[in-house]
């Protein structure tokens, strides 16, 4: 599972995947961005997560995490995650435990259109949509 | 989180380094008895040495260094016509136990073995099997001192027939209850975990709080430094050391050890040989064919979609980490209290041999390692009050029964 990308520049918007390689029944797969390994899923809302692949406990590979619950559950321990990284359950530790509050992967604004699935480099949030129109040559090749 | 120079420091083990010269301090597993059937030289590949294990003239076995080009791959299984003795390289003790040879790399006399069951037993109730990872030893360990795991890696949606379990992990029914452990480990997730210290290294329990005011209490042990002493069945128990062949590979060696009857070697070694090729003992299902995940699978029948050999979902999780897990990265929870104690024996004994207190180490003191027996390694279903004696009850009936010696 692997799919390696040209180190992009940063502070811009980069073509990462077709919508048509998330269109499957796990709709999951592995996305390299320079040298940073990540996962891009679709969440029941039909939402996209581009977010790191290494489980933020002891680092198993969320690449093949359960799909479920409207976000990716690491199969070593249950963690879950939504589609902006914040861990949203840890179901094995103690009742009433407070630290998934404290845990995040990281994640990289994606933005959908013209058949794309596009990532932002840039630190922070982007300043404008991308124009998909400029990739969209992209799409036929 | 820990820092970058430590996690080199606890996880490298070459000559020289420290997690190395702790390694070094105890009896290593180097190879499986069978791997000499039909053999006279058979490659090791150990602690990042490159070495030859042979039998002269007089059936003693001997363990030299062997020659081998820089580029080596970490997994190297020359034919035994192409192994070339270093003349004056190093020259090791070797120990067969059980079906298993064990290599004293360390420096001066090396010491007795403990009196764990698993040397105790005769021959007819111990079978060694090993099968090969690709990670640093480390991360192969703390997976095996991480009680909360079994719950979410290994759950099984449905229930097998623990009739069908042997010689299988967590197939059977948990002692003294009508319920499979799959299903304790499925509907009892959070675990009360407590760690102490013992002689041999540390005894993990694992409390599940069930309905009807009992309790299932699991017994896992850490050997120091590189083993552990789990329970399989009713029947069985597990020592597992993994074994470091570079810093970046390493393998499982495993004693299954029978309190009741013989093993069933060959039936225990075809199941394992399905899953493995030889002579490297290179699993089948692996990073390379995504471990024959299955998505469909993970819906409907396992949690990791990676078919029912509990094995194979260890090796994902502890080979997806990296080839050394960066630890710079993690945060560990309650669930982790065992490696936690773990990694502070580790520098514990780092410090001692900095300071040459090497009888700081555990089992390396003026003891004597023979009188260390057990580990007491067993599941128990109790009324909750009684956790604790029915653990030790259950051992020791266990123990009673079984037509060798195992008495503590």
């Amino acid at each position: 599972m692997s799919e390696t990308l040209s180190e992009p520049q940063p502070g811009q918007w980069v073509r990462i995947a077709t919508v048509a390689e998330l269109d499957r029944p796990r709709p999951l797969i592995p996305v390299t961005l320079g040298n940073r390994r990540l996962v891009l899923f679709r969440d029941e809302e039909g939402q996209l997560g581009l977010i790191g692949r290494h489980c933020p406990h002891r680092g198993a590979d969320l690449c093949f995490g359960r799909l479920e619950d409207n976000g990716l559950r690491c199969p070593f321990h249950g963690w879950h995650f939504d589609r902006t990284g914040q861990c949203v359950e840890q179901p094995a530790e103690p009742e009433g435990s407070q630290m998934y509050k404290a845990i995040r992967v990281p994640m990289i604004p994606v933005a959908e259109g013209g058949g794309l699935i596009l990532a932002y480099t840039g630190d922070g949030e982007p300043a404008a949509p991308p124009d998909f129109t400029a990739f969209s040559d992209d799409v036929a090749g | 989180m820990i820092s970058k120079e430590l996690n080199e420091q606890i996880t490298h083990i070459g000559p020289g380094t420290d997690a190395g010269a702790v390694l070094r301090r105890y009896w290593q597993p180097a190879a499986l008895s069978d791997e000499l059937d039909g053999r006279t030289r058979v490659p090791v590949n150990l602690l990042g040495e490159r070495l030859v294990l042979m039998r002269d003239d007089t059936g003693v076995l001997v363990l030299a260094t062997r020659q081998a080009r820089e580029d080596e791959p970490a997994v190297s299984y020359p034919d035994e016509d192409d192994i070339v003795v270093v003349p004056d390289g190093p020259v090791y003790p070797v120990s067969e136990r059980k079906g298993m040879i064990f290599a004293w790399l360390g420096p001066g006399a090396p010491p007795e073995f403990p009196n764990f069951d698993c040397f105790r037993a005769p021959d007819s109730h111990v079978f060694a099997f090993k099968g090969l990872w690709e990670c640093n030893w480390l991360q192969a360990l703390e997976i095996g001192i991480d009680p909360a795991h079994a719950s979410f890696l290994h759950r099984f949606l449905q229930d097998e027939d623990p009739d069908d379990s042997y010689g299988k992990q967590f197939r059977d029914k948990a002692a003294d209850l009508d319920m499979p452990m799959t299903r304790v480990l499925r509907e009892y997730p959070r675990p009360d975990i407590a760690v102490e210290e013992t002689d041999f290294g540390l005894k993990i329990t694992a409390l599940r709080h069930l309905n009807g005011g009992l309790t299932h209490v699991r017994v896992t042990n850490q050997i120091f430094p590189e083993a552990i002493c789990i329970p399989m069945s009713r029947e069985m128990t597990i020592t597992q050391w993994h074994v470091p062949v570079d810093d970046e590979t390493c393998y499982w060696y495993s004693l299954f050890t029978s309190f009741d009857k013989p093993v069933d070697k060959p039936l225990m070694r075809a199941q394992r040989l399905k899953e493995h090729r030889l002579p490297d003992y290179a699993p089948l299902k692996n990073r390379d064919n995504d471990y024959c995940y299955d998505p469909d699978e993970q819906a409907r029948v396992t949690y990791t979609g990676m078919g029912l050999d509990i094995n194979v979902h260890d090796q994902w999780a502890v080979e997806g980490m990296g080839a050394i897990q960066d630890r710079t990265q993690e945060h560990l929870g309650r669930s982790d209290v065992a490696i936690i104690r773990y990694r502070r024996m580790l520098r514990q004994a780092i410090a001692a041999l900095h300071d040459n207190r090497e009888d700081a180490l555990p089992m390396r003191g003026s003891g004597d390692p023979t009188a260390i027996v057990g580990p007491l390694s067993n599941d128990a279903i109790a009324e909750t009050a009684d956790w604790a004696a029915a653990s030790t009850r259950t051992d020791l009936a266990r123990r009673a029964a079984c037509p060798w010696d195992a008495t503590v």
